[in-house]
């Protein structure tokens, strides 16, 4: 008797419950925070062991809210969510990651997650950046060259340069089958064919001629990149060792993440962007937040969603000081871009385009597979 | 009365350890082991799957996806082997069977490397012979003048020894465990009528060994085609693949799907190598050593090889242990990372917090997290060392008593295979079967225990390995005699097995414990508490460009593992009196 009697005021109760998560995501962050100090934690998964700082941060801004932060590569996010997901347990509520093409097929499409956008924040973030994911910052895999070697700029002012015989054995890239961000790399430089093209015929005088079983320039200049004997690398660290290290003589270019550029001083490198590359020198890919689909504290994952995008000052307060390094750009538009590095306006990367990068990308990546 | 008499012995028999012993094995392994594999079997035979399998074995990428990186599988596993076999059974045989100056300093230097993380050996390598074909500042070598090929920095040739290095210790342990069985009455009634050395060695030592030689070549031929470190750090700047870096490679871009086909493909090739191996033991007579008589080992004197192979041995552990640590030490101590001898500073092991080094960052040991994850690391170690061992050890009793039989061929087999699986794999299968709750079982999902299970299976290849080379030498006789005086199994377990057999069940062990606390990937997907393990931290750290630190936590890591191979070492001395 008394248990039906609860059986059916749960079931009564879950009908709002679906109302009121339309109203979570219009609540401010006062109300979030009264709700949130109910749930009393927040489970996130980050690509950042950045997270302890915004775990004491946030503990600090929101007394009574828990935040059990876990270090977790992307691709082991997608791997455990998946998993925990199938087997109908619902651990973790927010989920701060790269990866964005896989995200958006292994994770958004089958309502694995959902898209908030914190209501404080919207408008001061770009349109493209909200959706179908919300995007936090902006971070690169562009060309980096050793300025201690080359003190008067960038020896690379094409991409075509790369495949000339000057450059044999001497462009390195992390392993593009076994990190994803360097595979989002070629395959935006695969979808920009036209400009690819144009800055052949920049370089070389001549038309492009495309093998016949390539889909355009870029494809092309997938193929003479690899067949130029580009190094790979199993990590960023080994990269960056070989491109910057001061003293070296004829060091390689890299392409490499900027912010590294941060550690020159104090790992002995002369680390540098090569930002006037035809047509581009690199991507930028975001970093994204996310709330867990039956996410088990829903108003403590908006909240720290929220709190991650920082308070209104110049550099986002101690909030998103955690992740505001130079060479790395927040997409809220109140936070400054490292005055020494060059601003995101003047930065020749592609950013990428999550839905075609993510429907080109396994097919670039079997091109790769055949060419190493 | 009597009617009841005859009735008995049926169901007596049914019930009979003996054949319950068996039964209940497969159903643990075939939760353990068998149920994850079929999840991942499963995952390859959806439509994406189906692609997956066409794309490797039969596209244009077939060449690059699957046979280069077969083939350079194969050399490294039966290279890696072949070698492990030598120098660890070259290193047991002088350790424990000959009077070598320094055993016992020896025998614990030969058990450091399996201790010491591959990937620490591969960059020890780089240090010293990275050549210019990856610019930077180069290596030793080449720093002093001489020219380094590609083929002796990158590649092949580097890896085989990297792993090599790395694996035999693996070898040496389990070998070590088993020569240290052979009794003296045997070697002795052979010397009193005439027998010379060779025909000892060759005609009593190596038979009464080669179960051991088994285990220890299956065990780093798998560890070898399964390591991930060496292959991607030596292999890439020249492009050479292996299937672990393909399948690793395969999930990391998001193409689930072929990293499990390569993995299933993985498995089927060291499971024909396995089958093959077991073959070779199965075929042949079983000597059995451990019979309760005599014990005591008997040793060689080397007369004037004695300091040529003290020379040797000695030489060959400076190579493979302290090399590596002093590497890792110095680099974490180095405030460069390119430059290791120069401007050392205690600042990453005890620097308090605030300054100019490590952006501002405190040393390891001013890290509150750290005790933390000390404990945790500890709990977890010897938590999942335990269970392995008595699921390992009742494994083994199973395979080898009921050798030849097809029941221990698939056990032994099944044992294997947790080895090959990637871990990544492995958790996200464990998440699922334990995710939700079964049946009366609650979910066991975030909890310790779902996390030592997991380990445990990961780690059974050890546990039932070590096992079984040293309960093939174990007499049957011992265990009939206890049975005919009324000893249930596990009095009989407990009282005649375990003591005789303790030197092999702490060596793996300690295995266990090694991999537990030194691995990082198994735990970082099913750990969901705040505080971590210590492998954890060290990935933080090193994930934020703090190599130091990580290195720091590393050293920290090998001082547990050799106390605890110390440890086990006083204890077995203890439990096993008579044999001095």
């Amino acid at each position: 008797m008394f248990k039906t009697l609860r059986a059916a005021l749960l079931a009564a109760a879950c009908v709002p419950a679906l109302a009121a998560a339309q109203d979570l995501n219009q609540m401010s962050t006062d109300e979030l925070y009264a709700l949130a100090k109910k749930e009393g934690s927040v489970t996130v998964f980050s690509l950042s062991s950045r997270i302890a700082r915004v775990e004491k941060a946030f503990e600090a801004a929101y007394p009574g809210v828990d935040l059990i932060g876990l270090d977790l590569s992307s691709a082991k996010q997608i791997a455990r969510v998946v998993a925990e997901q199938q087997a109908g347990v619902h651990a973790v509520d927010v989920l701060y990651m790269a990866d964005a093409p896989v995200v958006l097929r292994d994770l958004l499409a089958p309502g694995r997650i959902e898209t908030y956008v914190p209501p404080r924040v919207a408008d001061q973030i770009e349109d493209r950046f909200k959706a179908p994911l919300l995007v936090h910052r902006l971070s690169t895999k562009v060309l980096m060259y050793n300025e201690a070697a080359y003190p008067n700029g960038s020896p690379i002012t094409n991409l075509w340069q790369l495949t000339t015989p000057d450059w044999m054995g001497r462009v390195m890239m992390v392993d593009p089958t076994q990190r994803g961000e360097l595979l989002d790399l070629l395959t935006e430089i695969a979808l920009h064919p036209d400009e690819m093209a144009a800055a052949y015929k920049a370089q070389f005088g001549t038309d492009i001629a495309v093998d016949s079983d390539l889909g355009g320039a870029g494809e092309q200049f997938i193929r003479n990149l690899f067949q130029n004997d580009l190094v790979l690398l199993s990590n960023s660290d080994d990269l960056n060792k070989a491109v910057g290290t001061k003293d070296a003589a004829n060091p390689p270019v890299g392409f490499g993440t900027y912010s590294d550029r941060r550690d020159n001083e104090e790992e002995g490198w002369a680390l540098q962007v090569a930002n006037n590359v035809e047509p581009a020198n690199g991507i930028l890919f975001p970093a994204v937040l996310a709330v867990a689909d039956k996410a088990p504290n829903p108003a403590a994952a908006r909240l720290l969603i929220d709190f991650m995008f920082g308070d209104d000052s110049a550099d986002g307060g101690p909030a998103f000081a955690p992740f505001n390094v130079p060479g790395d750009y927040a997409t809220r538009t109140t936070i400054a871009d490292d005055p020494d590095s060059v601003p995101l306006e003047g930065l020749k990367a592609w950013t990428i385009d999550t839905e075609s990068v993510a429907e080109h990308r396994a097919r670039i990546a079997d091109l790769i597979i055949t060419l190493q | 009365m009597s009617t009841l008499d005859i009735a008995a012995p049926p169901r007596r028999k049914l019930l009979d350890a003996r054949r319950l012993a068996p039964l209940l094995m497969i159903l643990i392994v075939g939760v353990l082991v068998l149920a994850p594999l079929l999840r991942i079997l499963l995952a390859t035979l959806t439509p994406a799957g189906l692609d997956a399998w066409s794309a490797i074995l039969a596209s244009s990428m077939s060449p690059n996806l699957w046979w280069r990186p077969l083939m350079n599988t194969l050399i490294l596993g039966l290279g890696v082997s072949a070698g492990c076999l030598l120098l660890g059974g070259f290193t047991a045989w002088l350790v424990v069977m000959t009077d070598v100056p320094g055993r016992r300093i020896l025998g614990v230097m030969h058990t450091l490397p399996f201790m010491i993380p591959s990937f620490a050996a591969a960059l020890a390598w780089g240090t010293l012979f990275r050549n210019s074909r990856m610019g930077g500042s180069s290596g030793f070598f080449e720093a002093n003048g001489f020219v380094i090929p590609d083929w002796l920095a990158w590649g092949i040739v580097p890896v085989l020894i990297v792993l090599i290095a790395h694996y035999y210790s693996l070898a040496y342990t389990i070998i070590a465990a088993a020569l240290s069985s052979v009794g003296a009455d045997l070697v002795e009634a052979a010397q009193m009528t005439g027998a010379r050395r060779p025909r000892i060695f060759f005609g009593i030592v190596l038979p009464v060994v080669t179960p051991a030689l088994v285990s220890a070549a299956s065990l780093t031929l798998a560890g070898a085609v399964a390591n991930f470190a060496a292959p991607a750090l030596l292999g890439l700047p020249v492009r050479m693949q292996t299937l672990s870096t393909r399948l690793f490679g395969m999930i990391e871009i998001g193409q689930a799907e072929r990293g499990f086909v390569l993995a299933l493909l993985l498995i089927a090739v060291s499971g024909v190598f396995l089958f093959l191996s077991d073959r070779l033991v199965s075929g042949r007579r079983a000597f059995v050593t451990v019979t309760g008589k005599g014990g005591r080992t008997r040793r060689f004197p080397l007369g004037m090889w004695r300091w040529p192979l003290f020379a040797a041995g000695f030489g060959l552990a400076i190579l493979t242990t302290v090399v590596p640590v002093v590497v890792l030490v110095a680099s974490s101590l180095a405030p460069q990372t390119g430059a290791l001898f120069s401007n050392w500073t205690l600042h990453f092991w005890l620097g308090e917090g605030g300054g100019q080094i490590a952006q501002g960052n405190a040393g390891i040991f001013r890290n509150p997290v750290l005790i933390g994850a000390l404990f945790n690391t500890l709990k977890l170690g010897v938590v999942v060392a335990l269970i392995s061992m008595v699921l390992g050890l009742a494994l083994a009793h199973t395979i080898t008593r009921n050798k030849g039989t097809v029941l221990a061929n698939v056990l032994s087999q099944l044992a294997f295979l947790p080895l090959l699986i990637p871990s990544i794999a492995f958790a996200a299968a464990y998440i699922a079967l334990f995710g939700a709750p079964l049946g009366p079982l609650p979910s066991l999902y975030g909890t310790f225990t779902l996390l030592v299970i997991a380990a445990a299976a990961h780690n059974l290849p050890y546990a039932v390995q070590a096992g079984r080379s040293v309960l093939g030498q174990i007499s049957t006789d011992l265990e009939e005699s206890a049975r005919l005086t009324g000893a249930g199994p596990l009095r009989r377990m407990w009282a005649i097995v375990f003591p005789l057999a303790i030197r092999g069940l702490l060596a793996g062990a300690i295995l266990v414990f090694v991999k537990m606390v030194r691995d990082l990937s198994l735990v970082v997907l099913l750990f969901s508490a705040t505080s971590p393990v210590l492998s954890m931290v060290a990935y933080r750290y090193a994930a934020e460009g703090f190599m130091q630190f990580a290195n720091a936590i590393t050293v920290l890591i090998l001082v547990i593992c050799l106390a605890a191979s110390l440890i086990a070492q006083a204890l077995q001395a203890r439990i096993q009196k008579w044999k001095e």
